[in-house]
């Protein structure tokens, strides 16, 4: 039986950093911009890889460092605290066109000098016709640039910055240290075969990650030098020493593995900033934290060297610091990522290889010391399965009952039997933690995106079904199709008019996401990233190029529930009760159902037809049958890595589409489930705001009659719930034991809790200044609320709040 | 005559459990927080904020319905067959309450969340109104449940005859009994009902051990006195079969739908009851070693 006890107890000093990050002003940083364009310009001639290389070292070497008062665990991201760098060589465009809003924006405002407006006009007119964004767009057809402008399918987050979503291997990384990392280089440099195009090749690479590795050991470096002059100019006896251990910590992990907690853990970090340096791709996740640093943390506290409560502030330092990461995104992503979010994705608990309970005393300070800190990251996710114990869940809802949607849950019980049916060998499927959200990958052993490929918004494709093909939103015919709605005679029309227009967008979501891969692959590969991820060093490959061991990918389906609410709603109201003709149908939504004709209509619709969420097996069943039409056709397609070395290289479905309901929405004319044109679709999995009136065991039901194991993107399902519901024991007691039902029984995949009252998100609308802490769920991720859109507010005050 | 099927219902008895409202009530608490249950037949009921004043209703049962102030004006008493609104309304603001359900579709509802229920030791619980002054229909559901291995509680007033309650024994898995007073003239004022009938049909669930939770609601001007508690408290303490007490606060949730049912509401002076004034009484109901809490 573990005994840690509730640890609440927060020190002074991480009190104060971590007031210090939650007041800093988002702003722009430069430094990685003048860099990246410097080496870019001086060394054309060479491969991409080493430009790449070397402006990472350039980077590394020149960019402004700091350590923070109090700080036990350094590294910074740009010049300032929480200031964002710019990644210019993935989309510029956008820059100069966004600049002089940029602090105007609704949500996520950034705020930008002048002179450093003038800096990035310059250095966006040398990129120009250069970068990711112009690369991939031109690898697309004409037909893929039209469905792309017309939001049918957007990959614009994949477009404008790095890849990421993935975990490297950390446990490899605290094993042999950087010097394992240079001589394993070293070593498979020494057996290419120059004489053959691949040899050259894999020789740049293998040149490209030395100067990757070697950069990272004189940055890390470069802090212990700091921290050492530092604690000369030191007043504070006791700072001193934490600083000339800091340094001590520093020089020595620069090379060597770590021996201690605190090593271990300042290494980590590192990889995980550095990672973010090289590239601005999101979801760049820790992994099994709990356990790749266990083995530290038992020496450490067996032997007397630390203690839970310094355990406790480092982790929460950590915390701090993964906050002070901060990514800028053009505009028209930023609406899909509401609320700034890097996801930076922690996982805890779950099994060892062997099948085990892997909760172990770390896991809870890791669970204490987020729930202490209440920020948006880490992101926390707790992998249940059958024998997790009930006293883990419980301090889980403890922390869930601070309101901040921490710790989401995802589940061994389908993941795990699902990865080894995909190929997965044993001792990986164990392994395997969340990536960002809700998605989920092995560690160190997966590529890029397992999901976070285009988003595909369903209603459009939807609507295009009714009208023959006609995209109404742009007048565009992309795919001609089976004939009008006012011509169906019956259900099975319309769902062979569905079928065919789907499986023209599934292929069309596959094709624009290989042009941006290819696009990707050619122009900004990453070295570090791939340095540390297994297989690359081994095959000469980046990532990108097939070098990782599985290669499981997903884009984002938008609007599931709606999907079902229109089937079921037409089905029923139009083919078997006639209450509304196809006609008058048709010309309510076209009226946008103004005007009392149409509103009657839509009143139909609303009220009389079942909806998604609700347990009703007619409307359930009607989703799962025309979303399988997606799955299906999709499984006919590779990623470009098939045949190149990984295992697997298949697409999945996925539905962890964060807040893209709400853009998604807003280019969507109104649909016949009875959704007025251009206000949000429904999020993730979750039923349509306000719909599932028959409590969360309803909506757990619907959402499993999903088919889970074909969506291993993720099936997101949030839950909001009042505070007063899990106010005593008894009641954390019994959502455990329907946690316990929607895992263990009906093999949900994942659900995160908002818990946090109506009134109080109405407050914090009103008077943001207030509630600058207050944290909700959006989708897959927590953000703070007064960061979001008021559209995004509007919608999360909209979903359901279940009283229990 | 169900009004209500609740699912995910924590409150009510033990673990998850499916709440299945039956209509009607043989008494008329004035406080009565779900006033749609009183009656045994269907009930008319209108939400102004969702009306979008379509006026279907009003074609239909005039001069009964008719419009007034932007909204509706029904007198009830003139509604013949108030079975004809059903699903009529497209907004749903006029909704009859109130409905035939079968055993057997009665069941399918309740299954549905049978994992649910072994996973948390759960199952259903009738309430109402008072279920068992239901026909014989409660009778029949109980067989079923009891055939399908499903954990029954009946919340009751026991305000009913010893032959309502006596040909539901051995269906029923836990009675949760609601006791309201032990001053019969108070009661009565209170409820219109005879509270030596409920003390005499829980005096024969006792001898008959059967398992059995008594449920006090705290309702200010009534009984929302330590005095008066501690008699509840005693008069608990008396029997042989119960060692549970649930004091449930006197909440104003229910004040709406008297509006929309065209009811008068009786207590609408009296404010919601706070957690921390029932405890006191929970304290003496400690104190007296009865397992007490707060809710259900």
């Amino acid at each position: 039986m573990i005994e840690i006890n509730e640890s609440k107890k927060i020190s002074k000093r991480i009190n104060a950093l971590r007031e210090k990050v939650l007041s800093a002003k988002p702003s722009i940083c430069t430094e990685r911009a003048k860099f990246y364009t410097s080496v870019y310009k001086e060394n054309e001639d060479k491969p991409v890889i080493i430009r790449r290389a070397l402006a990472l070292e350039k980077t590394l070497k020149e960019m402004t460092i700091f350590i923070d008062d109090g700080e036990l665990i350094v590294g910074n991201h740009s010049s300032q605290l929480r200031a964002a760098p710019i990644f210019p060589e993935y989309a510029v465009d956008w820059l100069p066109e966004e600049m002089d809003d940029l602090d105007k924006r609704p949500g996520d405002a950034f705020f930008i000098t002048e002179h450093h407006k003038q800096e990035l006009l310059e250095i966006a007119k040398w990129w120009k016709g250069k970068v990711l964004y112009d690369k991939g767009r031109a690898l697309m057809t004409q037909e893929l640039r039209d469905i792309h402008d017309a939001a049918i399918i957007k990959a614009t987050g994949n477009l404008t910055s790095g890849d990421a979503h993935i975990a490297v291997d950390f446990i490899k990384i605290l094993e042999t240290g950087l010097s394992g990392y240079l001589n394993e280089i070293k070593s498979y440099a020494g057996e290419v075969k120059g004489y053959t195009k691949e040899g050259i090749r894999k020789a740049q690479f293998y040149d490209a990650l030395t100067i990757g590795i070697q950069s990272m050991s004189a940055f890390i470096k470069r802090y212990a030098d700091l921290a050492k002059y530092l604690a000369k100019q030191e007043q504070d006896p006791d700072r001193t020493k934490e600083l000339e251990t800091i340094s001590e910590n520093c020089r020595y992990i620069s090379e060597k593995p770590p021996v201690n907690f605190q090593q271990a853990l300042q290494l980590t970090f590192f990889v995980q900033l550095v990672l973010q340096i090289e590239s601005n791709g999101h979801s760049v996740s820790l992994g099994r934290l709990d356990q790749y640093l266990y083995p530290f943390y038992k020496q450490d506290v067996l032997t007397g060297k630390t203690t839970d409560e310094q355990v406790i502030e480092l982790l929460e330092n950590t915390w701090i610091k993964l906050l002070s990461i901060n990514k800028i995104r053009p505009w028209a992503h930023t609406r899909f990522s509401a609320g700034g979010p890097l996801y930076q994705n922690v996982t805890i608990g779950g099994q060892t290889s062997e099948g085990r309970d892997a909760v172990n005393d770390l896991s809870y300070l890791i669970l204490d010391s987020v729930g202490n800190m209440k920020l948006t990251q880490p992101n926390l996710s707790v992998r249940f399965h059958k024998n997790i114990s009930d006293a883990f869940l419980m301090r889980c809802l403890k922390v869930i009952e601070k309101g901040f949607g921490m710790p989401a849950f995802n589940n061994d019980e389908i993941v795990i039997p699902e990865l080894l049916k995909l190929g997965v060998e044993k001792e990986d499927a164990y392994n395997y933690s969340a990536i960002g959200c809700i998605e989920i990958a092995v560690p160190g052993k997966w590529g890029y995106r397992c999901t976070g490929m285009s988003f595909l918004n369903l209603m459009r494709v939807f609507l295009a079904a009714m009208y023959d093909g006609l995209d109404t939103r742009s007048g565009k015919t992309f795919h001609r199709g089976i004939g009008h709605f006012k011509n169906f005679n019956s259900y099975e029309d319309l769902f062979r008019a569905w079928k065919h227009q789907i499986k023209y967008y599934t292929r069309k979501t596959v094709e624009i996401d290989t042009a941006v891969d290819t696009a990707l692959e050619e122009n900004v590969p990453d070295i570090l990233c791939s340095a540390f991820v297994d297989s690359c060093i081994e095959r000469g490959k980046t990532i990108k190029e097939g070098g990782s061991k599985y290669d499981f990918i997903s884009g984002l389906q938008v609007g599931i529930a709606n999907l079902g609410n229109s089937l079921a709603a037409i089905k029923k109201l139009v083919f078997e009760d006639e209450k509304i003709s196809k006609e008058d149908l048709l010309e309510a939504i076209e009226n946008d159902f103004i005007g009392e004709k149409a509103e009657r209509i839509q009143q139909m619709l609303l009220n009389f037809a079942p909806k998604y969420g609700n347990d009703n097996d007619y409307v359930d069943q009607l989703l799962v049958e025309a979303y399988m039409e997606f799955i299906n056709e999709l499984s006919n397609y590779h990623t470009t890595r098939y045949g190149r070395g990984p295992i697997g290289c298949q697409y999945y479905a996925g539905t962890s589409s964060i807040s893209a309901n709400v853009p998604s929405g807003s280019v969507v004319p109104a649909t016949p489930d009875g959704r007025k044109a251009f206000t949000p679709v429904a999020e993730g999995s979750s039923p349509t705001s306000g719909t599932d009136t028959q409590g969360p065991t309803a909506v757990f039901k619907s959402v499993s009659k999903l088919p889970t194991n074909r969506i291993m993107g993720g099936v997101l399902l949030n839950q909001k719930l009042s505070p007063a519901s899990l106010r005593h024991d008894t009641d954390k007691k019994k959502l455990i034991s329907i946690i316990r039902t929607f895992f263990a029984d009906l093999k949900g995949w994942h659900v995160q809790y908002n818990i946090v009252s109506r009134e109080t998100l109405l407050a914090a609308q009103k008077d943001p200044e207030k509630y600058r802490d207050l944290i909700v769920r959006v989708a897959g991720y927590s953000a703070f609320f007064t960061t979001l859109s008021p559209d995004t507010q509007n919608d999360i005050i909209a979903r359901t709040e279940h009283f229990l | 005559m169900i009004f209500n099927i609740q699912r995910y219902s924590i409150h009510d008895g033990d673990g998850i459990r499916t709440i299945v409202f039956f209509k009607g009530c043989p008494l008329r608490c004035k406080w009565c927080s779900n006033p749609e249950s009183q009656t045994y037949g269907p009930s008319l009921m209108y939400d102004h904020r969702i009306c979008k004043n379509f006026g279907d209703c009003i074609k239909m049962g005039e001069p009964a319905i008719s419009l007034k102030n932007g909204g509706l004006s029904i007198d009830r008493t003139k509604i013949k067959n108030t079975e004809e609104f059903r699903d009529k309304c497209l907004t749903k603001a006029l909704t009859v309450i109130g409905e035939n359900l079968g055993a057997v579709e009665l069941l399918k509802e309740i299954e549905k969340d049978k994992l649910f229920y072994q996973q948390s030791g759960g199952g259903v619980t009738l309430s109402g109104g008072e279920p068992l002054s239901q026909n014989g229909s409660v009778k029949f559901f109980l067989d079923e449940l009891k055939k399908n291995n499903i954990h029954t509680s009946v919340e009751t007033t026991l305000h009913v005859t010893w032959k309502q309650v006596e040909r539901c024994l051995g269906k029923i898995d836990c009675f949760l009994v609601d006791l309201k007073h032990t001053n019969g003239s108070k009661f009565q004022e209170f409820t219109e009902g005879d509270l030596g009938l409920v003390m005499a049909n829980l005096k024969k669930l006792d001898d008959l051990k059967e398992h059995i939770i008594i449920r006090v609601p705290v309702i200010p001007g009534f009984n929302h006195t330590l005095e008066e508690m501690k008699e509840i408290v005693k008069l608990v303490v008396s029997l042989q079969s119960v060692s549970e007490i649930h004091f449930i606060p006197y909440h104003t949730l229910g004040s709406e739908k008297y509006k929309m049912l065209g009811m008068d509401f009786q207590y609408s002076n009296y404010k919601a009851v706070s957690d921390s004034e029932i405890t006191p009484y929970l304290e003496f109901a400690n104190l007296k070693g009865l397992n007490a809490k707060i809710g259900g």
